[in-house]
């Protein structure tokens, strides 16, 4: 099978509900940032530990989630191929609270500012987090635009999930320090 | 048709099926129609596709038959060389096999805009399914190289506003057709409006006409499903 088709080669390519559009296409821009956010998050897995299962999961389990706002990215609002999709799932961001809250029992409570860091999982974990708020900024950019109301509340439940899961990205950069034994490193102004 | 499986971005794994061969039909000298039963539970939406599975191969093939039918219809062209279609092509009725689905998202969109159907040789078989559930009035553009593979013409033309055989061979032709490939009569003959272009078939060929699309086809839309 041939990866590669051609037909983007002049500089546009087809949304899911079929619309050509420039590859600058701000829906474009939006599920591209949430792909590489998927593919930083899939680095992070790869530099954990092979033998901590538990975050392997919720993990991958986070990158499907990934795929699936990725499809509603990119379908134009109220498009007949929406109907195809499956809702957001609203409990999505509600996972993401009990793995935070999860996480974030065992740690010591924060004194300041943590410089990006650590060993090279957490690192990845930090990157994932800023990629993830510019991901955000992009859906919340498409959201400013007028929706109809089944799109506007798939777009609602995808900005609740990134902002979650930035949160859910820092809590774990420090979860996976102290499981390696690497303190958090303060900023000092 | 045997498509292209779908990446790692669909999000749905579809469920095993067991089923059997029970019928063969022959569509040409190279493509066979196999009937499979349909399993318990096992639905499906005109346009999309099954993964059957033989040994380590797998490959997808799109559903011919419509939902309501009491058979999975598939179109196997023999690819040779191949592992799987020769194989299928081959295989005594009542043969046992697996497949997962349904897979895909290549199903009919009701629309103002006028539909246009691109397919090229067995890539005719997800709009069988569509027309036979029901989709009529559409454009369909049908590419083959030799008359012979001209499938379901008849029933195809019943449905379609307007069914052109594209022949690119040389073959005796038993419609009035386009000489020439799919892109051709794009380019020449088809009314330039915005259109609902849906594409199955050779990926050079939905390359070809998708950039078709972008030239002189503004404001439509463009759905594709390829295979190799």
């Amino acid at each position: 099978m041939k990866i590669y088709t051609g037909s983007g080669d002049r500089g546009k390519t087809s949304l899911f509900s079929g619309e050509r559009v420039p590859k600058d296409n701000e829906r474009i821009e939006a599920y591209g940032d949430l792909d590489e956010l998927n593919s930083v998050i899939g680095a992070l897995i790869a530099a954990l530990p092979r033998d901590w299962p538990d975050l392997h999961q919720d993990l991958q389990k986070i990158q499907s989630d990934l795929f699936h706002i990725g499809a509603w990215l990119a379908t134009s609002p109220g498009a007949p191929a929406a109907e195809s999709l499956a809702p957001l799932d609203l409990d999505g961001a509600a996972a993401l609270e009990r793995l935070i809250d999860r996480l974030d029992a065992a740690l010591p409570p924060l004194t300041g500012f943590i410089l990006p860091g650590g060993g090279p999982p957490a690192a990845w974990a930090h990157v994932a987090r800023t990629v993830c708020r510019r991901a955000e900024r992009r859906v919340v950019r498409l959201s400013a635009d007028p929706l109809p109301p089944a799109s506007a509340a798939q777009l609602s439940r995808a900005i609740v999930y990134l902002n979650r899961l930035s949160d859910c990205l820092f809590v774990l950069a420090r979860h996976i320090n102290r499981r390696q034994g690497i303190e958090d490193s303060l900023w000092k102004p | 048709m045997e498509a292209v499986s779908p990446t790692s971005s669909d999000p749905e794994a579809g469920n095993l099926f067991n089923t059997r061969i029970i019928a063969r039909r022959r569509l040409s000298s190279k493509t066979v129609e196999l009937a499979l039963r349909k399993p318990p539970g096992f639905a499906f939406a005109p346009g999309q596709r099954v993964r059957l599975k033989l040994g380590p191969a797998a490959r997808d093939y799109s559903i011919a038959s419509a939902p309501a039918d009491e058979a999975i219809r598939l179109c196997i062209r023999e690819v040779e060389g191949g592992f799987l279609s020769p194989q299928l092509a081959g295989a005594p009725e009542s043969a046992a096999l697996t497949f997962t689905g349904p897979h895909g998202y290549f199903t009919f969109k009701a629309s103002p805009r006028p539909a246009v159907f691109v397919a090229t040789g067995t890539g005719v078989a997800p709009f069988h399914s569509m027309a036979a559930s029901g989709v009529s009035g559409f454009t369909l553009l049908h590419g083959v190289e030799q008359a012979e593979d001209l499938y379901y013409l008849d029933f195809l033309q019943s449905r379609a506003a307007a069914y052109v055989a594209c022949l690119s061979g040389t073959s005796p032709a038993p419609v009035a057709h386009h000489a020439g490939r799919v892109t051709g009569y794009i380019e020449n003959h088809l009314p330039r409006r915005a259109c609902d272009f849906y594409l199955c078939g050779r990926q050079d060929m939905i390359r070809d006409v998708t950039l078709l699309i972008d030239e002189g086809f503004q404001g439509s839309l463009v759905y594709s499903e390829a295979f190799y």
